[in-house]
């Protein structure tokens, strides 16, 4: 039965349920009028969020509902992370939103639950639990990806995220079941014991394999990357910047809690297996990202490589790998909200700022705005001294560590594949002319530019200083 | 004598039927909801039949819980569904195609 | 006296046949309408062969929420939405050969890696919940509310997403549509509505000027 110590652990997750129907109410009962009201509220539940999570941390690793939910060190980050990127979103996503008369309640309670979803997911102990918060997240997802009800690409890439997605469930369902199968457990500490003596493990390793691809599926790698671009690009960018934050973060919580929480002792099976995603998502990332002219698209192979790099950490398999993993993660959560920010920072009605001409000459236009997006490519390209830079070099090491020297050069081969397609955003910006009767009306949002400089400024701070985050990632890892 | 084979091999069966679903299937998108749904059922009949032979209830409420998210899981596929009909007129996967996956 | 380990293994195999012939019209039938009443047949047969496995709950909820709930849904949006039938699954049949091998290949391949060889040997034991004396919904009831407490209420918020998610993505307020609101018809003022005017009482002098105000 759950005692109050239970509940206790649980707070910031109840806290978000409680807070997200009464926005909900509010919603319903307020005029258009005062939405500001609303989107402010949300903010401000996602920051309360974030002071629960740190606050109420207890100094050991603590399970609650008979190990359903852990609350570890892991847990902890990820969910600063997701609630801290998910707020910066709501900033970012308001101007945009206001614009294209999707400015509703809806978009913030459906974020809200996805949060949730993805704080229940890494924060999982049973399989049972990993299934629900990731169905949390992605059904909330896919309402959000189809809230432009009037866009055709909006339903367009609301569709093809749906069936794949539910496809992916599928699949990951399938080697739940053959994992339940051959250890007769569905709590993932008692799997980690169970895999090693089970009487068959050919169902295992089968059921293994089958969880790779739906994992493979929701981290978007390679080959299981196909509803990416199409998502990134057929999505509002106020739910694609959301679609690419805390998802991510998720993502890489849900790879550790199945592969080394549950299946630790299987590594020697997995490894490999992750290695040649890694490889197949850096490769065609950085080459089909060379084509586009989307610039949505374009961070849309962007990711499909960096999960890529966030799998190298992975292979690694140790503690040394996943604190690089979690790193690469939160950097490019960091980076990718403000890569976003950026472009809903230059759309306005009618214009979606989603082609990389419609960037051109945009030092001109406004220098500020121009420098930000560069920090921001420097940083997702890996370029010293910024943040992109360190997480790259600690994914690279990792896999040295592990002994796949030749995954490392790899990693490095893509990188300098990479620079070349952000490089040409950074030219397409500062050398190119901009075109005759090109205006720019930067959103005069105030909190959404001084948000933005900020968040595109820490990339430069994490940069000069990742010392410490990096610290706080590798404390949680027990070695 | 059922044995757990026979059950297996009944799941692994819906869902290799569930999987050419998905990829014979080009031009209805409701036939691709349906396979899914297929594929579930696939899963739900492999934990049935693990949960019993395991004498473990976990895979019986496992199976409730699957239950539970796909009913959610096709309201919301079915009112995007919608969505896309009326935006588009038409729910042909091959005319599906604005953007180039 | 029939044996009835057999029976049980003829019902099975049954059901099993019905349900993957279900199942392979699912996704074969050119009529939307077929498929989705195939599907109905799967989801009944399937129910069926969870019964032999003793989990009784779960084919009645297979039956209940899925045949009476999802199914509908799935007929009630194929007969809303106006598919031309001509159109759907052309182009079908250069697909189905390629697709059926792979299938069959993949199968095979399944069947093989997870060694069902090995578990035709095993039998499935006894019921465990009429082991632990009680019936299966107690069995099943029992762990749901106290060790997957959490889970249930997860299931739930998740049925919650669903519902937002259905209502905002297809709930249209028509602008310019007509309807009556009940609310405005019960609460509206009767003083407002009926106007007595006094006037002065005439005669039947001028009849087309009577005529005229009936038919205004």
């Amino acid at each position: 039965m759950p005692t109050l110590n239970d509940i206790l652990i649980l707070l910031p997750e109840f806290y978000l349920v409680a807070a997200a129907c009464v926005l909900l109410l509010l919603d319903a009962f307020m005029k258009p009028a005062q939405r500001g009201v609303l989107h402010w509220l949300s903010i401000a539940v996602l920051l309360v969020g974030i002071y629960l999570v740190v606050s109420g941390q207890p100094d050991v690793p603590v399970t609650a509902f008979g190990g359903m939910f852990v609350r570890d060190g892991v847990a902890e980050i990820l969910k600063v992370f997701a609630l801290l990127t998910t707020a910066l979103v709501f900033v970012y996503a308001r101007p945009y939103l206001v614009d294209r008369k999707l400015f509703v309640g809806e978009f913030y309670t459906l974020a809200i639950f996805a949060v949730i979803g993805v704080m229940l997911l890494v924060s999982a102990g049973n399989l049972v639990m990993v299934y629900l918060g990731l169905e949390l997240l992605t059904l909330s997802s896919y309402a959000l990806v189809a809230l432009n009800r009037d866009s055709r690409l909006s339903s367009e890439a609301a569709i093809k995220y749906f069936v794949l997605g539910a496809m992916a469930s599928g699949m990951l369902l399938y080697g739940m079941s053959m994992v339940y199968g051959a250890t007769g457990t569905l709590a993932l500490a008692q799997l980690h014991g169970a895999a090693a003596h089970t009487a068959m493990p050919n169902l295992l390793v089968f059921g293994l394999i089958f969880m790779i691809v739906g994992i493979g599926f929701k981290l978007g790698a390679a080959p299981f990357h196909m509803w990416i671009p199409d998502v990134y690009e057929g999505s509002p960018t106020a739910v694609t910047i959301f679609i690419g934050s805390a998802p991510k973060l998720a993502a890489f919580g849900m790879a550790y809690r199945l592969l080394d929480t549950g299946l630790g002792d299987l590594s020697h099976y997995w490894q490999p297996v992750l290695a040649v995603l890694a490889v197949l998502s850096l490769a065609i990332g950085n080459l089909v990202a060379i084509v586009q002219s989307n610039l949505k698209r374009l961070l849309a192979y962007s990711t499909i490589s960096h999960m890529g790099y966030l799998l190298l950490g992975l292979v690694n398999a140790g503690p040394e790998g996943y604190a690089s993993a979690m790193f690469y993660a939160i950097s490019y959560a960091l980076m990718g909200t403000a890569a976003f920010g950026v472009i809903l920072a230059l759309a306005r009605a009618g214009f979606e700022c989603d082609r990389i001409d419609d960037l051109k000459g945009l030092n001109h236009r406004s220098p500020w705005l121009a420098f930000l997006m560069l920090l921001v490519m420097f940083s997702l390209a890996g370029v010293p001294p910024l943040f992109g830079f360190f997480a790259k070099l600690m994914v690279l090491e990792a896999a040295i560590h592990a002994g796949m020297v030749w995954l490392a050069v790899v990693g490095a081969i893509a990188a300098i594949v990479g620079l070349y397609y952000y490089l040409r955003v950074v030219k397409v910006m500062y050398f190119d002319r901009p075109d005759e009767g090109m205006e720019t009306r930067v959103q005069p949002d105030f909190a959404l530019r001084a948000v933005l400089s900020v968040n595109a400024l820490v990339l430069l701070a994490l940069g000069l200083g990742w010392g410490p985050l990096l610290n706080w990632c590798r404390a949680v890892f027990p070695g | 004598m059922i044995t757990l084979s026979h059950y297996i091999v009944l799941g692994a069966v819906l869902f290799c039927i569930a999987v050419a679903g998905l990829f014979i299937n080009r031009k209805n998108v409701i036939v691709l909801l349906m396979a899914i749904e297929l594929m579930l059922l696939a899963v739900n009949t492999n934990f049935v039949a693990f949960s019993r032979f395991l004498g473990d209830v976990s895979g019986q409420v496992f199976v409730f819980f699957i239950l539970t998210v796909a009913a959610a899981e096709s309201a919301i596929g079915l009112a995007i569904l919608v969505l896309l009909f009326r935006n588009r007129s038409t729910i042909n996967i091959a005319e599906i195609d604005s953007m180039k996956g | 006296m029939i044996d009835p380990n057999l029976f049980q293994l003829v019902c099975f195999y049954a059901f099993s046949a019905v349900t993957v012939l279900a199942a392979l019209s699912v996704i074969l039938l050119r009529n939307s309408v077929h498929a989705v009443l195939a599907l109905v047949l799967t989801f009944f047969s399937t129910a069926c062969v969870w019964l032999l496995a003793e989990a009784e709950f779960l084919a009645i909820a297979l039956i209940v929420v899925y045949v009476g709930a999802v199914m509908v849904l799935f007929l009630f949006v194929v007969m809303m939405l106006d598919i031309k039938q001509e159109q759907v699954r052309e182009g079908f049949i250069r697909y189905l050969p390629v697709g059926l091998v792979v299938a069959l290949v993949m199968l095979v391949e399944m069947l093989a890696l997870i060694g069902v060889r090995a578990m035709h040997a095993v039998s499935m034991g006894a019921d465990p919940a009429a082991a632990a004396g009680v019936s299966n919904t107690a069995w099943l009831g029992t762990a749901l509310y106290t060790q997957y407490l959490l889970p249930f209420e997860v299931a739930a918020l998740i049925l919650t997403v669903g519902v937002i998610a259905a209502v905002a993505l297809t709930l249209r307020h028509r602008t310019g549509s007509r309807h009556q609101s009940a609310g405005q018809q019960v609460g509206i003022d009767p003083s407002r509505r009926v106007r007595v005017v006094k006037m002065a009482a005439v005669r039947a002098e001028e009849p087309e000027a009577v005529q005229e105000e009936t038919r205004t």
